[in-house]
């Protein structure tokens, strides 16, 4: 009898010595195995001539895992806060352990031999994907550059119609008429909320102009029932007490008694049955002052029997319905 | 719509019931009946009070009646919802600049009732602030002056 072999593809232990690996199941487990690698390794491929440079994401962690090797490799490149898409990989490949690596499981296992090539990467490809690795870094400091210069511009102009509202608001503050007076500050109030709003445009810049127009936005604006600040009672916000703490005056003349009243001590007593479990509830608060029926608990009594749980579970309650019928009778006599 | 839900006329009332709601979150909604997004507001709690009655208890709170209230939590946009569990005022980080409360309407009923769960559960586990479930852009956008700046 051959020893047991453990076939690491098809995860499974086997008997037929060198047989195993000619048979259809192992084969087909072969095939699937290489085809969920193809397409991470044609991925890398073609990031050889076009390497991407992106920013840093915590999605670029993730590693994948060669077959060849039998090892976890980190799927992209990351130093700082730039990822080389692919990178990693591609190190990977090209190195000459994962070659040896590949070849041995491909005398092994006995894969097709035209595949093997589809999973290595020579020397050259990876020299030539540095190259273009230098390139996309290059291509990517100049995008960052633009986009910061695009902001700055945007902040400028934001600033710029501040500073005109402003200088067209103290205009005709100047002239001390009193009706004047008391509209320029309702103007002054509607001109800052406009610029309130538009302050806040440079901010959504980063999301596409599209998803701003949701619902929100277009829909009814909130009525404002005017600012709530009396200067000398305190609000929520900075910290004052709140109106139901506050002791009203027809609290004193009652006759205070010290400690909980009868209502409140009930309230407790039914709280503190809240923290014991329901009844029929089975858990770590179990309240074990509450009667429980005879068919609470769930094994029906049978022992050596070798059917179905339902079986047993419908003999015992017919015998209980026989037993309660019997006792039922016997008190009626 | 807002006949259907309790409403609270004076200081005393909305004492009363902050203190005497127990292991329900309570939801005070601050507006006024005739306001446009107030009813939009009011139509989802009614529809959901039902649903929710085991878990939540929802009053309608007049603002031009309690000023004391409408002062304390700074109520300048209406309708405004605050929420409180035995007493204790809940606070909810909603992506917006105030925490205290919500401001506006929900756009869908399953929003609502998903932040009084999350509110719930929270407030069960000993929690005075909790993160709101509701996608930000479903949250009113409102801008939140101060002192006329």
């Amino acid at each position: 009898m051959t020893p047991a072999q453990r076939c690491p593809l098809c995860r499974q232990t086997f008997f037929c010595g060198r047989g195993h690996v000619y048979s259809r199941k192992h084969q087909r487990q072969l095939k699937a195995a290489l085809e969920r690698l193809l397409p991470q390794v044609e991925a890398a491929r073609k990031a050889i001539r076009a390497a991407q440079v992106e920013r840093y994401v915590p999605q670029h962690e993730r590693c994948c895992w060669c077959l060849c090797c039998g090892c976890e490799v980190r799927k992209h490149l990351s130093h700082g806060n730039l990822t080389v898409l692919h990178g990693g990989l591609l190190e990977h490949l090209a190195s000459p352990e994962h070659k040896k690596a590949t070849n041995k499981f491909w005398w092994e296992n006995k894969a097709e031999v035209q595949m093997k090539e589809k999973f290595l990467i020579s020397p050259q490809e990876y020299a030539r994907f540095k190259k273009s690795m230098v390139k996309g870094l290059d291509s990517y400091e100049e995008k960052e550059d633009k986009v910061i210069k695009e902001m700055a511009a945007q902040i400028r102009e934001v600033e710029q119609s501040r500073q005109e509202v402003v200088r067209s608001v103290l205009e005709p503050q100047a002239v001390p008429d009193p009706e004047e007076g008391s509209s320029a500050p309702g103007s002054w109030k509607r001109t800052n909320s406009h610029v309130g709003s538009s302050s806040q445009q440079p901010s959504y810049l980063d999301l596409p102009p599209a998803p701003e127009l949701d619902w929100m936005e277009t829909g009814q604006p909130l009525t404002f029932i005017g600012h709530q600040d009396i200067p000398g009672v305190g609000n929520i916000h900075s910290g004052a007490t709140p109106p139901w703490m506050v002791q009203d005056e027809e609290y004193v003349s009652e006759n205070r008694q010290i400690g909980p009243s009868y209502e409140e001590f009930l309230k407790e007593k039914e709280k503190q049955k809240l923290k014991k479990l329901p009844p029929d509830r089975v858990g770590a608060n179990f309240d074990h002052s509450s009667s429980t029926s005879a068919g609470w608990l769930p094994s029906f009594g049978r022992v050596w029997n070798n059917g179905r749980r339902w079986q047993s579970r419908h003999q015992f309650k017919t015998e209980a319905a026989a037993r309660n019928k019997q006792q039922s009778h016997k008190e009626k006599s | 719509m807002s006949f259907l839900l309790p409403k609270l006329t004076n200081k005393k009332e909305v004492d009363q019931v902050i203190k005497s709601t127990a292991e329900k979150v309570l939801v005070l909604r601050f507006g006024r009946d005739e306001d446009p997004v107030c009813l939009q507001l009011d139509d989802i709690l009614s529809k959901t009070s039902s649903d929710l009655s085991k878990m939540a208890a929802i009053y309608l709170v007049d603002v031009d009646r309690t000023p004391v209230y409408t002062q304390y939590f700074d109520i300048s946009y209406i309708p405004s919802t605050v929420f409180f569990f035995n007493g204790q005022h809940m606070k909810v980080d909603y992506g917006s600049p105030d925490h205290t409360k919500f401001v506006g309407s929900f756009k869908t009923k399953q929003d609502f009732i998903d932040l009084i769960e999350v509110i719930y559960r929270g407030a069960m586990r000993g929690k005075l602030i909790v993160q709101s479930p509701i996608d930000p852009k479903n949250i009113p956008k409102y801008d939140l002056l101060y002192q006329d700046i």
